[in-house]
């Protein structure tokens, strides 16, 4: 069927349709005014990220491409993957013991600071006061590191506190930060107490979220205090100590200003670690390319160890 | 209302003085240009006086104010051409400089470790000095001296602070243990360092026979290298291409050390520039600059500190040590050269000062902070009359010191060569395993081709 206006209704029709017209405009307008608006209130947020996340990450995977050394912008030199070849090349010390390192420090601190805090966040949900606790546990976070790393190298030192008590205990003194041995654990053993209070935080928190009528059902199962830890708590807090598992092995991956405080990578490259290495490479020595190459070898190091973390969870039925 | 406003309640476009379209497009415009905007170096206007920028680490207290006289003495004097200081921590130095020059802000003057030469001069941030201020400075200076602000025979500027290396030792600690001066060779060293070294019951180190210090790269490295060049070694080949540690002076310096820390006579990881001034340390080298920090710290005690030569390994060995050092150079990116380096002829080359007691206003400045310049002439001159006696072994080392080497990857280089020195000292590695890999990587690192 044609719809055909007769010729005397169009003039009155043409009216309406135009009023019509002119609503739809005004929406339109409406809309783009409120579009203008939301990306002016996103700008900042854009910019930033593009000026402190997207421009560095394009310039560094330049750079890990490049030759650099630091000074002239016109100076970076193209090299394609030498860079990667160079630190996996025959005699460098970035895979062993740089990277073995890094990964050690991260695995130490993750191990130790998840047991340290689970007892913790255990114990304090069994007193009183526990906001004194938690609060007293965080202490360390809120101190620098700086202060963190000298009042412990203070207290490893021969004639510190640490070796006075060996020594009360008729035991001999034992140079930490100075025997490559013992190096690497000491600076593990102050990054899991300085982390300890944050994880504390978050599996208290996992541990108020766990129903209280499991404890009392398993109570009058007659289960006892270890069945109980193993067969509820640590399940109910999977999550939290996924989340505490990831964000500490981040850290320890990352790790840098604690290193450079109590051993600067030493004795020899005992105690030598990515961030430290990567750091020297551009700053020190003006190499940007090896820095920036590293840089993205860590990286990728990062992704897989969060990815295979991600996914050993996931396959116990948590998610992130 | 404003003209953007205006225009929209008007509903057709006008074009005014300022439509919303180019206030949007203008405003993140002259945000960055405000922002970026480089300061001047002067204004630029014809007439109005250049401003030259120098940049060093004599960032606080006494060095800040050293150099700060001079230049006010030279800004008094001059109409034409100013100059003003910017100073960072030591610890910022080469990243400040990386940092302006990558943004176009590099200082007119900078004062480098002679050990960032090559890095520098590969960068392309250091002009080479003009014909006739290389010729002035290699008349006036002593060849280490002139050596370190050189990169491949070419002079790129004027030496300043100069430190040579040199065995302090506490005369009552050696007095004790029945010795009435400094060692003189290396079986002396040892046996000293054995006898005057003690511990306790559970190992903890009361006294060090002689220190070793990890504190950083400068003092592991160059307490090592003094030694090396006493011995007769080099840390790099003369052509700068390849390590020359691998050698019977580096085998015996490693040795010793190696030595000295198994018997006990070494304990690395006690802090020598806090231990040596209470009086818990025999002996150690170090640098000249550490007199000033000793007197100050040790008050009264001072007089029972000495310096002596870096022992040698045998009698008739010839003296030889380390010396390391800054200079003034003028950045490639300065729009002023000329005027730079006349300013630098004048603080370097010019002197002041009474007949008979004439020196150059750097040589001052220096030694006013317990530091030497590499002008010998200067130094007798100042340190002549009543100065500390401790100063003289120093300023002696001047005329055989051999400098820090200063080719490109030095810094690396110097790492490294730590790295595998601590090896050695903790037994990580072999003598002769941390000599293999010193060679290998520093080698690996040096001849890279840039």
């Amino acid at each position: 069927m044609v719809n055909v206006l007769a010729p005397g209704t169009t003039g009155r029709a043409r009216a309406p349709e135009t009023a019509g017209r002119r609503a739809a405009d005004a929406r339109g307008r409406a809309r783009r005014r409120q579009a203008v608006v939301a990306y002016l209130f996103l700008a900042p947020a854009l910019l930033f990220f593009a000026v402190f996340l997207v421009l560095p990450l394009g310039f560094a995977l330049l750079l890990s491409m490049s030759r650099w050394a630091g000074f002239d912008l016109g100076g970076i030199d193209p090299v394609g993957l030498d860079n990667f070849a160079r630190l996996f090349a025959d005699g460098s010390t970035f895979l062993a013991p740089v990277l073995t390192n890094t990964l050690l420090f991260a695995l130490g601190t993750v191990a130790l600071a998840l047991a340290g805090s689970l007892l913790v966040a255990t114990c304090i949900d069994k007193l009183r006061f526990q906001g004194l606790w938690r609060t007293l546990y965080f202490l360390p976070i809120v101190t620098t590191v700086v202060a963190v790393g000298n009042v412990w190298k203070y207290m490893y030192e021969p004639g510190g506190l640490v070796n006075g008590v060996l020594n009360a205990a008729g035991l001999g003194s034992v140079a930490f930060l100075q025997d490559p041995d013992t190096a690497l654990p000491a600076v593990v053993v102050v990054q899991a107490w300085a982390s300890v209070g944050s994880a504390v935080l978050i599996l208290t928190a996992g541990l108020k979220s766990v129903p209280g009528s499991y404890y009392e059902a398993a109570a009058l199962d007659g289960a006892g205090p270890l069945t109980v830890f193993v067969r509820i708590t640590l399940p109910l807090l999977r999550p939290s100590l996924l989340f505490v598992c990831i964000t500490q092995f981040l850290t320890g991956l990352q790790s840098f200003a604690l290193i450079v405080v109590m051993t600067k990578g030493g004795p020899g490259d005992a105690t030598d670690v990515a961030a430290l290495e990567m750091y020297r490479q551009a700053f020190s020595y003006g190499d940007w390319g090896t820095a920036s190459a590293a840089a993205f070898v860590l990286f990728v190091v990062v992704l897989a160890v969060t990815l295979v973390q991600l996914w050993i969870f996931r396959r116990k039925g948590e998610d992130a | 209302m404003t003209p953007a406003r205006r225009t929209v309640r008007d509903g057709h476009r006008h074009e005014g003085p300022l439509s919303r379209r180019r206030f949007t497009l203008a405003l993140p415009s002259a945000l960055l240009a405000s922002g970026c905007a480089a300061p001047h170096q002067g204004t630029g206007r014809p007439g109005d006086p250049i401003v030259l920028t120098l940049l060093s680490h004599y960032a606080s207290g006494e060095l800040k104010a050293a150099l700060q006289g001079p230049v006010d003495e030279w800004n008094a004097a001059h109409d034409r051409v100013k100059v003003r200081t910017k100073a960072v921590e030591f610890s910022d130095l080469l990243t400040t400089f990386m940092v302006r020059q990558a943004a176009g802000l590099g200082a007119d003057i900078i004062h480098p470790y002679c050990l960032w030469n090559g890095q520098l001069v590969r960068a392309g941030v250091l002009r080479p000095a003009p014909p006739e201020h290389a010729e002035e400075i290699r008349r006036g200076y002593s060849e280490a001296a002139v050596r370190a602000a050189s990169v491949g025979g070419t002079v790129y500027g004027y030496p300043t602070e100069v430190q040579t290396y040199a065995l302090y030792y506490n005369k009552r600690l050696l007095r004790e243990t029945g010795f009435p001066g400094p060692p003189r060779t290396w079986r002396e060293l040892e046996e000293a360092a054995y006898r005057t070294s003690k511990r306790d019951r559970y190992g903890n180190t009361l006294v060090q026979g002689f220190g070793l210090s990890t504190y950083d790269d400068s003092t592991t490295v160059g307490q090592t290298l003094a030694l090396l060049n006493a011995a007769g070694g080099r840390f790099v080949s003369a052509d700068g291409r390849s390590t020359a540690i691998d050698s019977p002076a580096g085998r015996a310096v490693f040795d010793l050390e190696r030595r000295l820390v198994t018997a006990g006579a070494s304990a690395p990881g006690v802090n020598v520039y806090r231990a040596f001034p209470s009086g818990q340390v025999a002996m150690v080298v170090s640098a000249g600059w550490w007199t000033g920090s000793l007197k100050s710290l040790m008050g009264g005690d001072y007089r029972e500190v000495g310096v002596a030569p870096v022992p040698v390994p045998e009698t008739d060995d010839e003296p030889a040590t380390l010396s390391t050092g800054f200079m003034l150079g003028v950045g490639t990116a300065s729009r002023h050269p000329r005027e730079a380096w006349e300013f630098l002829r004048w603080l370097n080359t010019e002197k002041t000062g009474a007949r008979g007691a004439k020196a150059t206003r750097m040589s001052r400045l220096q030694v006013s902070v317990g530091t030497l310049t590499g002008r010998a002439d200067d130094m007798r001159t100042l340190l002549g009359r009543g100065g500390d006696p401790n100063l003289r072994p120093f300023l002696e080392a001047l005329a055989y010191a051999v400098p820090e080497p200063n080719v490109p990857g030095a810094q690396q280089a110097k790492s490294l060569l730590r790295k595998n020195i601590e090896a050695v000292w903790t037994g990580q590695r072999s003598v002769e395993e941390a000599l293999r890999t010193t060679r290998r990587q520093v080698d690996q690192e040096v001849s890279r081709s840039w």
